[in-house]
């Protein structure tokens, strides 16, 4: 191969990097054999290279199950499980976050609407309701995976495992830490207005830190402690670390249909859920304004908070009628 | 070119020849590309690159690299065709017999479509 082919093949290369690994398993070497032959033959062209990003981009949708193109039963079911679950991590992020500033609020004065207050309780009972999805999620695939790893039959789980639990241990010391300073305590008289347990509103605040207008302030921002502005950097790296390592322990851990079909089952519950939650937040938005009688005024931050939970909530529906669509044939042995 | 819908008739035909009922109708924008390969394999295996090349000629119609596999890969996962061993990096892929059946349903129901079309024009423009 001539110096210009080998950096043809370079380029075919780096073109490929677009498409999901396991699309690049199957076909990188022909794919990129193509490639080469089509850049030797026409050198310069913009479509090609527009071509191979969207289509990469949507075979990565394909993998990721948010297409029409069904997978295989098992692997179309980890991938909407896989997909719904960073679909409700964003979700919960954001979610928290808002509903986290409003707990801030109801410490220090009640609503006096009736729709700002049935937010407020809406979004806090799913708030529980997640905890409970989540931790009846949990459990089965944590005890497949610690009897796999403890039996050593699953080396594919170790890094992603490793990768959950400290993204884990760094968000809860650091939520523990951080919550410390959460406005809504300070020796006031009000104090006592809680809808909620002050230790677990802070710590919830703590953990959403970093979703903050201040990002758009600098100068305010300067004025933070230097830790709590390390811990807002820090934590969404934690948070993708958990969300990374949970979606490969998904797609990698090899579940029995009818631990799929349960995760499933929890995956369409916690999809109504989000749209539950998503009300709830609309209604505060709504019937928002000025002062504390609807304990905080949606600002530019809220609106584009709702905007990502909108769009999370579609592709968790999306998700779960994906599984329906599957679910006839999902005759797994 | 996009998939036409069958009619009841030639729908049970398919399923009697073991055609997937919807071999080509759930491939929405693909289905052209899909028909191209389908019809270039018809002729016998051939890898990426000589498809592109083949369609060209006979189609007129260059499909773009990330088009032609997504396409490929759509009908290798509908059994359409088979990819081959190969000593090289360039892999064949061949026509199935599912694919011919499947192929030769879609053709037929392009070419009622293509000749009704015609005989309007004819009797209507007085094209011909």
């Amino acid at each position: 191969m001539t110096i210009s082919g080998s950096e043809t093949a370079r380029r075919a290369e780096r073109m490929l990097r677009w498409y999901p690994q396991s699309w690049r398993a199957r076909y990188g070497e022909e794919f990129t054999e193509l490639l080469t032959a089509e850049l030797l033959e026409r050198p310069r062209s913009w479509r090609r290279p527009a071509n191979v990003a969207w289509s990469g981009l949507f075979a990565r949708l394909t993998s990721a199950g948010l297409t029409g193109h069904t997978l295989e039963p098992s692997d179309q079911v980890r991938a909407n499980l896989a997909s719904l679950g960073c679909a409700l991590a964003v979700f919960l992020a954001f979610g928290t976050a808002m509903w986290s500033q409003l707990t801030i609020g109801w410490q220090w004065a009640q609503p006096s609407t009736i729709g700002t207050s049935v937010a407020m309780m809406t979004m806090s009972a799913v708030l529980l309701l997640f905890v409970i999805i989540g931790i009846l999620a949990i459990i089965p695939v944590a005890w497949n995976v610690l009897t796999r790893l403890a039996q050593r039959r699953a080396p594919e789980l170790v890094r992603p495992s490793v990768l959950f639990c400290l993204g884990i241990v760094m968000l809860v010391v650091g939520a523990r830490h951080f919550g410390n300073g959460w406005p809504g305590t300070g020796g006031h008289h009000w104090t006592h207005q809680g809808l909620i347990p002050g230790g677990v509103a802070a710590f919830l605040w703590a953990l959403t830190l970093s979703i903050s207008s201040y990002w758009a302030h600098p100068g305010a921002l300067l004025g933070f402690p230097g830790a709590e502005v390390a811990w807002m950097v820090a934590s969404p790296v934690a948070m993708m670390c958990v969300v990374v390592g949970a979606t490969k322990i998904v797609r990698r851990l090899d579940m029995a249909p009818a631990l799929l079909r349960y995760e499933a089952l929890l995956g369409a519950v916690a999809s109504l859920a989000m749209a539950a939650f998503l009300i709830g937040c609309c209604s505060w938005i709504v019937d928002g304004g000025p002062g504390p009688r609807n304990l905080f005024h949606a600002g530019v931050i809220d609106i584009a908070g709702l905007a990502t939970m909108t769009a999370a909530v579609a592709v968790a529906f999306r998700t779960t009628l994906g599984e329906r669509r599957v679910g006839p044939k999902f005759h797994l042995s | 070119m996009t998939g036409v819908a069958r009619t009841p008739a030639s729908r049970a035909k398919a399923q009697a020849q073991g055609v997937p009922t919807e071999a080509l109708g759930t491939f929405g924008r693909y289905a052209g590309p899909a028909t191209l390969i389908l019809s270039s394999l018809a002729e016998g295996e051939k890898h990426g690159y000589a498809l592109t090349k083949d369609i060209e000629e006979f189609a007129g119609v260059r499909l773009a690299p990330g088009t032609l596999y997504e396409a490929l890969s759509r009908l290798e996962g509908q059994r359409l065709i088979e990819a081959l061993e190969s000593h090289d990096r360039r892999r064949p892929y061949r026509l199935t017999s599912v694919g011919a059946a499947a192929l030769k349903e879609h053709l037929a129901t392009q070419r009622r479509v293509a000749d009704i079309g015609l005989r309007r024009l004819s009797g209507h423009w007085g094209l011909v």
